[in-house]
């Protein structure tokens, strides 16, 4: 009976993965992509092993996209999904809506292993269980490591827990609360885009010890002080760009910055469970220091880190979904227009994206195996270069990923981080 | 290890020129092939996977506009129903039939316009045979106003090709008018030479007229007026 509870079992998307599976083209797939660079190459033999035995302590990941009336939804399914040799262009989109794919693929390439989620399954800190999960299974089974505490990964020897799989937005949102402040339109990169299906990806691996002493220099975060290089380097580029001196002034930056809300609202989700914070620069004021941007971005997440504040995003997002007029909308209608509203107003308020994974911890037994982590954001078209950080083994990646061709705003903040004196290694899979 | 010496940062072994810089990089070391780079030569499977998808649809249109034509040819053939409107059904299907093709894309872009123009062309040819070649409307008017509107495109397609990337509040509009000033003149001009015999433009100046007007503003707006002219503009306006 339990059995066959399974096999029916459906998952209704969460807020942000309603919206994900509707803005979903071959241009902005929102598929992310983790990776982890190894000591020496993958037996993708054993690596579809360690799959195999962790898929069935993740049900809600071995589901497929299926199409209901008014929303699609998640349908578990007793297929087992299989390793790929990496051979397509990263983040590649998921033909979800036939209904044929899992929400993740594992891929490999000599040394490296990765992952590449839907966003409408789960974000960074989901996707990131799963995939500890999964290289503690793969050196078990590849040397026979045993490892003594397994941090952050699930065990997979214990029973499913409905809150890894809940909607932690409905459970933290609140009626009555109003929505934050609409954001405005801001300065957009104005760069070629490359041709549908082609994605990009540059990261530079720095130590990130350094950049820690200078965050502490600074008084602020590690993610603050990287958020205003990138400010920064972009405001530098609108400085020497070819616009005149009075449109120049008329440019507003704003980043991206998702937060993690599992450090505010105890939760054990697994699915998505973050919003996003857009702090900004209004060139109308003048240019801005290092300082006055630290100082600016400091002012701005006091003003907007906070319980009371999130609250508002979450009740906006929750209230918008549940709105009785826009749930009676047959599904295909909203594919039309979620796109169009999505491009409007989701990504007409930020100039591009930096998300921060913090820092990664692997079990002891595992850290000389595993020599690299690194993750990409998803492509999009309008933000058409976003940034995400993470730090591995005292290693700082930190890994833009473009629709566009252009390296000049990359070019500019690696030279700052040059200036400081960190040493930068560049890697990229443009040829 | 490799370093660019313009932007200062290390970059991969056996690499040509530097990823952000594009500066040449002395190849000092050992040419590395593909194989010890750290991703494969990625393949775009876009075209093939949207090939798929619009042959299936493609597919789908041809069994219908075929079973169409056969049906239509059994009504012909069979019932003695009126045989001009099932020619003139028979020619819209297979008019419609062509433009969907043209439309999704199989050739070059511009085969495909000159195939669309074509088409309309064509289709209107049997329209005027059907119609037992009366007035001389094809030719009079027919064929001058379609290649009127076929050049005005064209002209739509080439300055937007241009100019996309600026403020499309400005540019668009601006395109727009520029493209109804066109066809209205030309409209007038087809006009009055089967009417009057020669070239005499007459209500379409009023819509030049103000279209330049409009367009003046709106660029004028954009690019800010000369000082020169601002001044000018100030002296004789002031109150």
């Amino acid at each position: 009976m339990e059995e066959k509870h399974q096999k029916h079992k459906f998952y209704a998307l969460d807020n942000a993965g309603i919206m994900y599976t509707a803005i979903a083209s071959s241009r902005m797939s929102t598929v992310y992509r983790m990776s982890v660079g190894l000591s020496e190459p993958v037996d993708p033999k054993i690596l579809q092993q360690a799959l195999e035995k962790i898929i069935s302590r993740f049900p809600y990941f071995q589901v497929t996209l299926k199409r209901g009336l008014f929303w699609y939804y998640y349908q578990h399914t007793e297929v087992i999904p299989q390793v790929e040799e990496e051979k397509y262009y990263p983040c590649k989109i998921m033909k979800q809506r036939q209904g044929k794919t899992f929400p993740f693929r594992v891929l490999y390439y000599q040394s490296l292993i990765h992952i590449e989620f839907n966003h409408s399954i789960c974000d960074g800190s989901g996707g990131l269980i799963f995939f500890q999960t999964l290289l503690i299974a793969y050196y078990k089974d590849f040397k026979g490591i045993e490892v003594k505490s397994i941090g952050s990964a699930m065990d997979i020897t214990t029973e499913v827990d409905p809150s890894e799989f809940e909607d932690s937005f409905k459970v933290y949102y609140k009626e009555g609360v109003p929505p934050p402040p609409a954001g405005k339109k801001v300065f957009h990169f104005p760069f070629e885009l490359l041709e549908k299906g082609e994605y990009l990806l540059l990261s530079g691996i720095l130590p990130v010890e350094p950049v820690l002493n200078y965050a502490k220099e600074y008084h602020c975060t590690l993610t603050q002080f990287v958020l205003a290089l990138y400010f920064e380097s972009i405001q530098e580029y609108i400085k020497e760009s070819s616009m005149s001196e009075k449109k120049k002034r008329r440019q507003r930056i704003a980043i991206n910055v998702p937060v993690n809300l599992r450090k505010m609202f105890p939760s054990k989700t697994l699915r998505n469970f973050f919003i996003s914070l857009n702090p900004e620069i209004d060139l109308a004021l003048g240019y801005f220091t290092r300082e006055e941007i630290i100082q600016q971005i400091k002012g701005y997440m006091g003003l907007y880190l906070n319980h009371k504040n999130i609250n508002r995003y979450i009740s906006r997002n929750v209230r918008n979904e549940q709105l009785i007029f826009l749930r009676i909308i047959p599904l295909w209608v909203k594919k039309i227009f979620m796109p169009i509203i999505y491009k409007h107003y989701g990504e007409k308020s930020y100039t591009s994206g930096l998300s921060n994974l913090g820092r990664i911890q692997v079990p002891e037994e595992l850290t000389s195996y595993i020599k690299s982590f690194e993750v990409f954001p998803p492509p999009s078209a309008e933000s058409r270069l976003k940034l995400v950080m993470v730090t591995y083994n005292g290693q700082l990646s930190m890994s833009f990923g473009k629709t566009s061709g252009e390296t000049i705003i990359e070019k500019i903040f690696f030279r700052k981080i040059r200036q400081l004196g960190i040493p930068v290694k560049i890697e990229t899979n443009k040829r | 290890m490799a370093y660019c010496p313009k932007c200062g940062v290390e970059v991969e072994k056996g690499i040509t020129k530097c990823p952000l810089c594009e500066f040449p990089i002395p190849d000092i070391e050992e040419k590395t092939t593909t194989k010890d780079s750290k991703y494969p030569q990625a393949i775009n499977t876009y075209k093939e996977d949207h090939l798929g998808k619009k042959n299936k649809a493609f597919f789908s249109i041809s069994i219908i506009a075929i079973s169409m034509m056969i049906i239509l040819g059994i009504i012909y053939l069979v019932y003695p129903w009126n045989h001009l409107l099932i020619k003139y059904i028979a020619v819209a299907g297979i008019s419609i039939f062509a433009l969907i093709f043209f439309s999704m894309g199989y050739l070059k872009f511009w085969y495909n316009f000159i195939g669309i123009y074509l088409t309309i062309l064509v289709g209107l040819f049997c329209v005027y045979i059907l119609t037992g070649i009366e007035y001389n409307w094809f030719f009079d008017y027919g064929i001058p106003i379609i290649t009127l509107i076929a050049l005005d495109i064209c002209i739509f397609i080439l300055i937007f090709k241009y100019n996309r990337h600026r403020s499309q509040f400005i540019y668009l509009p601006t395109n727009l008018i520029l493209v109804i000033i066109v066809f209205t003149a030309g409209l007038d001009g087809i006009i009055s030479i089967n009417v009057l015999g020669y070239v005499k433009l007459s209500w379409s100046l009023i819509v030049m007229v103000s279209g330049i007007g409009i367009i003046a503003l709106l660029q004028g707006i954009y690019h800010r007026i000369p000082e020169k002219s601002r001044q000018a503009l100030k002296k004789k306006m002031h109150f």
